[in-house]
């Protein structure tokens, strides 16, 4: 969690009597998605139906009035993302879930929220594709997340692996969201967001959330303010706050204007969103990482997967085959300096994924000179088995 | 009025208007600038609460360039999912989407019946001149039949929509339809569409003389001519457009029903 970030307490957000109480719960992953978002000050729930992702809302449409939030059932995808944009340019932290098909629809929006710095969340809980393929669970939209939307804007991605994660890594999702002013993705599977194990809720009070940065707080008076301008990440005025704010997603310049076009404006409007987010990877990404010391050969893994890669980790090391363990809890910005400084040099990388093998490009860009060899391992329509991903381990490296 | 506008500031110098010469925009402008002036005199609104929205299209540009309010200049057909999100953010904004026909009708044709059917509290303003202006004169669908357009070279076969009976027929709570020559309608119908609590649809046949290759004067003539007010039209008005209130009712507002809801768990929570 950031260093700077608010408590509930301090922003002033209400636990109320239908918030949980702290404790230890038996939940689903979809019902921890939202449990966590509730958490973190999100009052506004835009979706539309779709399996995998049907848990999720309809959870949402029981608990978000129940805490004085509001949830609404678009009528289809396009509109829940877009709603997700209006309620942000009126001041409120919103979220949708989907899958697959859903994603595709909300790619448009994804990009204009990116250009205009709209902080949202959208859960994407990935079913097997390309077109309806099935609902079962897979990792194929991870490539999607990165580079879906038109353009060149980069993203915030999670990979949650656990019901627990579902809950902190919603929250931490709106927080990086409000610090970077940027939509943020939580690219879960099927499996993760069907599952049902323990919960812990915190209490509230200990709960770390971020509110957006207004030119208020800073002092500027609507007369000074520039919508995209002052700091790396422009403090965000609101509607109905009296800053004649005009939101656009067309190349603009620090002041707003977006009819001054030149090369040099557009170089710099793209490139200062692109620097935002992928010049400060280092503070934005999280790297699990076990067994690493003396390892010869490293299994990188993200999300779902990573459960049965741990364990084939484990037996590994029990074998004596010195294998090491990484989760990519981001995905995007994709963490490669973090990854270059705690990998150091091994054999072989092993990348179990639910799709044809996808993170293996980045993983294997950014650590080129620091293997031997990068193998893929993927799985489609089922989750690896400890048993399936160490065969392959066992075959590489006899 | 003026301090309604956006002459000066970031934007640079916006007056003479942006528009080709003799386009109906400027006039919607200025209408709507009297409407929001006087409910803002004569209901004592904050300026603050007003919110424009628009999506693409020449339509798109009163927004961006000439409100000096809050605003937002959107995406192709989605200013009204949009202006639903933002009503789910703050219920008490008072939000008038400017749209054209191409932009509410096609692309945001969905977004339009399902706003109308949640009666959200919006003031749709639909500048409809029958074809894509921006892109340069395709067909829309609201083309009338047998219209040479850049892409119906051979006549436009397509039946056009009726937005009016469409928004009815949809659950809009004001409906009206008027056209650029008639300044004092339209200005009445947008204080009763803001005033009302739910979906507000007024269409504005407007001109666009670049596309219709036809003098402003002689299209708004024949806005005048070729168009029968309802109340005095009997039966059907053979090949004439009608104009004036379609309906003006009463129902529920989304968010207004909705805070029963909410309602409820606040009581409960005594």
């Amino acid at each position: 969690m950031p260093k700077k970030a608010r408590r509930n307490e301090a922003a002033n957000i209400s636990p109320g009597p239908h918030f949980l109480k702290p404790g230890k719960y038996y939940l689903q992953g979809s019902e921890a998605c939202i449990e966590g978002a509730l958490m973190a000050g999100c009052r506004v729930y835009a979706g539309y139906p779709i399996t995998p992702a049907v848990e999720t809302m309809e959870y949402a449409s029981r608990r978000f009035p129940q805490v004085g939030g509001r949830f609404i059932q678009m009528e289809d995808e396009i509109a829940s993302a877009c709603a997700l944009i209006g309620s942000s340019w009126g001041g409120a932290k919103a979220l949708t879930a989907t899958s697959g098909p859903g994603f595709s629809l909300m790619q448009e929006a994804i990009s204009i929220a990116v250009m205009s710095e709209t902080p949202m969340v959208i859960v994407d809980i990935q079913r097997a594709g390309p077109g309806q393929g099935y609902i079962t669970a897979s990792q194929q939209d991870v490539m999607q997340a990165r580079w879906g939307h038109h353009g060149d804007g980069p993203i915030i991605a999670l990979a949650p692996a656990s019901v627990q994660e579902m809950f902190d890594l919603t929250i931490e999702a709106f927080t990086l969201s409000e610090q970077w002013r940027t939509p943020v993705l939580v690219m879960t599977e099927e499996t993760v967001a069907h599952m049902r194990e323990p919960l812990v809720i915190p209490p509230w009070n200990e709960v770390e959330v971020r509110e957006r940065k207004k030119p208020q707080d800073l002092g500027i008076p609507p007369g000074d303010y520039l919508p995209w301008g002052h700091n790396t990440v422009a403090p965000m005025a609101n509607w109905g706050e009296g800053y004649n704010v005009n939101f656009v997603a067309l190349v603009h310049l620090e002041d707003g204007n977006i009819t001054r076009y030149s090369p040099q404006a557009n170089y710099h409007c793209v490139e200062r969103l692109q620097k935002k987010i992928e010049g400060n990877a280092d503070g934005i990404t999280r790297i699990e990482a076990k067994f690493l010391e003396n390892c010869k050969h490293l299994i990188i893994c993200y999300g779902a997967v990573s459960r049965t890669a741990m364990e084939a980790a484990i037996e590994a090391c029990e074998e004596g085959l010195e294998v090491g363990y990484l989760r990519l809890i981001t995905l995007w910005p994709f963490p490669e300096e973090k990854l270059r400084r705690i990998v150091g040099t091994v054999d072989t990388i092993f990348v179990p994924e639910m799709n044809l093998g996808m993170m293996r490009h980045p993983i294997t860009e950014a650590l080129r000179d620091q293997c031997r060899k990068v193998v893929s391992i993927p799985s489609l329509g089922i989750l690896h088995s400890p048993e399936y991903i160490l065969s392959k381990v066992r075959e590489e490296t006899s | 009025m003026l301090k309604y506008l956006k002459e000066e500031g970031p934007l640079g110098p916006r007056l003479p208007l942006i528009f080709c010469p003799g386009c109906g925009s400027g006039q919607v402008l200025n209408y709507t600038l009297y409407a929001v002036d006087r409910i803002i005199e004569e209901d004592n609104v904050r300026k603050e609460n007003f919110l424009f929205i628009s999506g693409i299209g020449c339509s798109g540009r009163i927004t961006s360039h000439y409100m000096n309010f809050d605003s937002a200049w959107t995406i192709h057909g989605r200013a009204l999912a949009i202006a639903t999100g933002a009503l789910l953010a703050n219920p008490a904004f008072k939000i008038i989407v400017f749209t054209g026909d191409g932009d509410n009708a096609s692309i945001g044709g969905n977004h339009f019946i399902h706003a109308c059917r949640r009666n959200i509290d919006v003031t749709i303003l639909c500048l409809n001149n029958g074809l894509y202006g921006m892109t340069g004169g395709q067909h829309a669908p609201t083309t009338p039949l047998g219209m040479i357009t850049t892409t119906t070279p051979y006549e436009n076969r397509e039946a056009a929509f009726d937005l009016c009976k469409l928004a009815e027929i949809a659950g809009a709570t004001y409906v009206a339809r008027w056209t650029t020559a008639h300044p004092r309608q339209v200005i009445k119908s947008i204080m009763k569409g803001v005033r009302k609590r739910g979906t507000a649809f007024i269409e504005i046949l407007s001109q666009c003389p670049v596309h219709e290759k036809a003098s402003p004067v002689a299209i708004l003539k024949r806005f005048k001519r070729d168009t029968i007010p309802i109340r005095r039209a009997e039966g059907p008005a053979e090949g004439k457009t009608l104009i004036g209130e379609f309906c003006d009712l009463d129902r529920k507002e989304w968010n207004e029903s909705y805070q029963e809801i909410i309602d409820q768990f606040l009581a409960g929570s005594g």
